[in-house]
């Protein structure tokens, strides 16, 4: 531990390498920023100003390149210690790149920091939360930019949650089913680089396929909207389940078949990459119906769907198809916290909007790119809590967890305990914030509505309800609202303990 | 037959005990003392020699045998005397004992070469599994792949009276089962249609295993007849090893261990069972978990007085049918002493096993009743037996009684009329004293 302890300023003993992780995050800013050079083509093709991607794309790089010399010379073992606060700065930076060609050429939507950095953590976090209002006004390129910001969100996050966090301990490495030797975060060992690759080819070929579905509705006539460029752009929303979209409506734009498709991709890019990857890639189709999450995760999003169908029915809002449809579609959006739309649910009767809200928290499964607290943790959350009813009647009785078969151990189910705590938690200070500030400032934010844009943000989902209901935006809410919820995007996203841990005095001092 | 056995503990001279009249044996042992005990008793070669040092095993004429048995309490001395002995000699059967049921996998998958293995905890399970399967009985076996049960039982006062105090002639016994034994004041006799059963006999049972099981009711008719639910005390290796049999004989299962780490890992292993952090000794305990519902508690503990002890426990709370794991031989006639219904002492099961590999070759199963006195042997009868043709009601009684045979894989229980045929396999119950002619017979 000793030679990982620097002496700064006034002597204080810190206990983590900030020079370190500091030269990580530059490294990984570096080539952040090339990601600009996608947008600025989009540009050259649609013949708009190239110079806010290659800007921005230059700041970032430039950047990067600056903090890995300033830190150059330091040590290069960034441990687990030194994790927490890389992923946490990763994710923040990256936020800020996003929101620099909105500030550039975002116009009066965007153009503001505030705003422009909403859009940027919106984006890389894979919520969907939009402050855009008039979609017409965005140019291509920016439009595409908002895409793709969440597209390379759910790359990062394949990683994160097949290599960072399990080595975090967080989420656990029995969840993830991958063996993560060593606590080198920068030194990603060969294993694990070879399998972010796989599950990264997983995720392209995914998108590539849904792009080429949805173009081919167009090119068949069956859905004349349905462009080429809508089709990648869809696509590239819905791997990460991210939810942005270039039109207002969000998928109701588009035609029944369109969002069938989607609803498929929808599921598959909720499920665990990892078992993906066996059962797709590896044609091992058995292993869907062994993984007890993803049964339990296919059940749910049917329950859900069933439900949803049944209110819509019952309450007479739609009929038919279009009822199924309008349920599946939305229960499954919510479930693997994507947060498409294909109905204006916003201002739906109350037992219909307490149902939606309840899938907010139910997420999709661990290892896929959706958010909120996830299938599994519900899942050993209720076998935990089976435990102690049996464990109050018979104090002597050993009953080990189990996940698939195997067990799992004890610091795994208290993180879980915890993790769901934390999840809670934050929900609730983030909702009440958000009511009080918009109490004062005037907003017309229900109850619902401020409890819903908590969960909608903490959970990455995207559309809350009234006002920042599907059809509308966050535009309207106040600047501490906005920052608050970028706060809960933030923290979600990372789910919630690498953030939290970074609060606590012994993560910096000795 | 020429026997090389090494290790002289408690399996070994159950070994020795059993063969030392009809074969020649040679007995192997570090340990001067337990030689010269064995020495003492049995004619016997003994040697002093390590049986994981290859020149102590040719020095001792290891090479000579017939059978190497590898007896002693260490896993890695047996399997390095089985790896030896099968250097020395390929003609020789090999058999090895060992503790961890590892082994036993291995030799199954053809891993290792010996001829069989042995294991204690196995054999024991097995033993266990059987006797839950039939509770009323104090000990019971099955041959010709489990077409054929024996069954020793103990009648009381509790036996119904459809075959207690009735000439067996006249007395309702199940079909497919005959009285092989009755023990009365220590005396065996093979009953005739004339004698009759009575309280406080020991008998010996031999029928298919549907007849088993109703003898065990006749014998012990209020409930207990079918075990539902055993409570096993002890998660260890051999409380594991039977928990594994128990549960594959679908029973349901509840352990009790003392140590918190190996109830964590009995309860990862056996999901199906219900598995306690406790001694199992604390009232408030037995009486929260209701321990006393189940019918059958086996006490798989190391220390025979815990297991004593416990069993007693779980007697007061309720547990009608006791079965305890005697570590050291003597323990078996203590825990009779307590009321504890049935022993099992490990190593004599263990030793009794092994000793099945020393008979003729056509003699295939041996199961040992009552400390060794009695046999019952699973013999292919010789085309030249002067007994093929006759017919069963015409068979010479002389101290063996012919409880089933086997004729084209199929059990048959031989009625007067039926004719005995060459190659029949034949399930007999005799005396020990009278195997070897008996087997010439046939």
């Amino acid at each position: 531990m000793n030679q990982a302890v620097a002496r700064i300023g006034r002597s204080r003993r810190i206990a983590i390498d900030l020079p370190a992780a500091f030269n990580l995050v530059g490294t990984l800013a570096k080539y952040l920023g090339l990601a600009a050079l996608f947008p600025t083509a989009v540009a050259l093709w649609y013949s708009e100003p190239v110079w806010p991607f290659l800007a921005a794309g230059a700041i970032t790089s430039g950047f990067g390149l600056a903090l890995e010399r300033v830190t150059a010379g330091a040590s290069t073992r960034v441990g687990a210690r030194e994790g927490f606060l890389v992923v946490s700065l990763v994710w923040l930076l990256a936020a800020a790149f996003a929101a620099l060609p909105y500030l550039f050429a975002g116009g009066a939507q965007l153009g503001h920091p505030l705003d422009a950095y909403f859009e940027g953590m919106s984006g890389f976090t894979t919520t969907g939360s939009t402050v855009v209002t008039d979609y017409g006004a965005l140019s291509h390129s920016i439009d595409m930019w908002r895409q793709f910001t969440q597209w390379l969100g759910g790359m990062g996050i394949i990683v994160l949650a097949i290599a960072v966090l399990p080595r975090l301990r967080i989420g656990g490495r029995q969840l993830m089913e991958s063996e993560l030797p060593g606590p080198e975060l920068s030194q990603f060992s060969e294993r694990i680089r070879s399998t972010a690759r796989m599950l990264w080819l997983l995720y392209v070929a995914l998108t590539a396929l849904e792009a080429l579905a949805l173009a081919s509705l167009g090119w068949l006539g069956v859905d004349d909207r349905m462009t080429p460029y809508e089709a990648l752009a869809h696509a590239f929303t819905t791997m990460p389940t991210g939810g942005f979209s270039t039109q207002a409506g969000s998928l109701a734009s588009f035609s029944a078949a369109a969002q069938w498709i989607v609803v498929v991709f929808m599921l598959l890019a909720g499920a665990n990459f990892a078992l993906l990857f066996r059962g797709l890639a590896r044609r091992r189709p058995r292993a869907f119906l062994q993984d007890e999450e993803f049964r339990v995760y296919l059940a749910l999003a049917a329950l859900a769907a069933i439900v949803l169908t049944t209110e819509l029915w019952s309450y007479g809002l739609v009929h038919g198809e279009a009822a199924i449809r309008a349920g599946v579609f939305q229960a499954v959006s919510l479930v693997t916290t994507t947060g498409y739309t294909t109905v204006d649910f916003g201002f739906w009767p109350v037992l219909v909007l307490l149902s939606l809200f309840a899938l907010m928290f139910v997420g999709a499964s661990a290892g896929s790119t959706g958010g909120s607290i996830k299938v599994v943790r519900h899942l050993l959350l209720a076998k935990i809590l089976r435990r102690e009813l049996d464990q109050t009647v018979s104090p002597n009785v050993v009953m080990p967890v189990r996940l698939n078969g195997a067990s799992v151990d004890e610091p795994a189910l208290r993180a879980i305990s915890s993790f769901v705590l934390l999840y809670v938690g934050a929900w609730a200070v983030g909702a009440a914030i958000i009511a009080i500030d918009s109490a004062i400032s005037g907003v017309g934010l229900g109850t619902l509505d401020s409890l819903a844009a908590s969960a909608t943000a903490l959970g990455n989902i995207g559309p809350g309800f009234g006002i920042t209901g599907p059809m509308g935006s966050f535009a309207s809410l106040g600047d501490v609202s906005k920052l608050t919820l970028i706060g809960l995007m933030w923290i979600g996203r990372l789910e919630i303990v690498p953030v939290a841990v970074l609060l606590t005095r012994h993560y910096w001092r000795l | 037959m020429k026997v090389f056995l090494i290790g002289a503990g408690q399996v070994g001279s159950t070994v020795v005990e059993t063969l030392n009249h009809d074969h020649e044996l040679t007995v192997l042992d570090t340990e001067p003392s337990r030689l010269a005990a064995i020495a003492d008793r049995y004619d016997v070669t003994t040697v002093e020699g390590d049986g994981t040092s290859r020149r102590d095993l040719q020095r001792a004429g290891v090479a000579d045998a017939d059978l190497v048995i590898a007896a002693s309490s260490r896993d890695e001395v047996n399997l390095v005397a089985g790896m030896f002995a099968r250097r020395e000699t390929r003609e020789a059967t090999t058999v090895i004992r060992t503790s961890n049921v590892e082994y036993v996998d291995l030799w199954r998958e053809g891993q290792l070469d010996v001829d069989f293995v042995v294991s204690s905890e196995l054999e024991t399970a097995n033993a266990i599994s059987r006797i839950i399967g039939v509770p009323a009985a104090r000990q019971t076996d099955v041959f010709a792949e489990g077409q054929v049960q024996i069954a020793e039982f103990d009648v009381d006062e509790r036996a119904s009276a459809d075959v207690v105090g009735v000439p067996l002639r006249d007395a309702s016994i199940p079909t497919d089962s005959k009285v092989a034994a009755v023990i009365h004041d220590g005396q065996m006799t093979l009953p005739r249609g004339t004698d009759e059963i009575r309280s406080g006999d020991r008998i010996v049972v031999i029928g298919s295993p549907e007849a088993a099981q109703a003898w065990g009711s006749l014998l012990l008719p209020e409930g207990a007849s079918t075990v539902r639910e055993v409570v096993i005390y002890g998660a260890g290796r051999v409380g594991s090893a039977i928990a594994r049999a128990l549960l594959e004989q679908g029973v349901g299962l509840r352990m009790i261990e003392a140590s918190e780490e190996r109830a964590r890992r009995a309860a990862e292993a056996f999901p199906k069972a219900r598995v306690y952090h406790a001694t199992g000794l604390e009232p408030e305990f037995l009486q929260r978990e209701r321990i006393g519902q189940a019918q059958a508690a086996v006490f798989a503990m190391r220390d025979d007085a815990k297991n004593q002890y416990a069993a007693s426990v779980a007697r007061v709370h309720g547990i009608p049918y006791t079965i305890a794991i005697a570590h050291e031989a003597i323990s078996v006639p203590a825990f009779e002493q307590a009321g504890i219904d049935v022993s099992v002492n490990p190593r004599g099961v263990t030793a009794e096993e092994i000793v099945r590999f020393a008979h003729d070759p056509r003699t295939k199963q041996v199961a040992m009743l009552d400390q060794n006195r009695y046999e019952v042997l699973d013999v292919t009868t010789r085309p030249s037996s002067r007994h093929i043709g006759t017919a069963f009601r015409d068979m010479p009684v002389h101290g063996a009684l012919i409880g089933a045979i086997v004729r084209e894989g199929k059990a048959i229980f031989p009625h007067g009329d039926d004719v005995l045929q060459a190659g029949d396999r034949v399930i007999l119950f005799t005396e020990a004293a009278n195997v070897p002619w008996v087997v010439e017979a046939l």
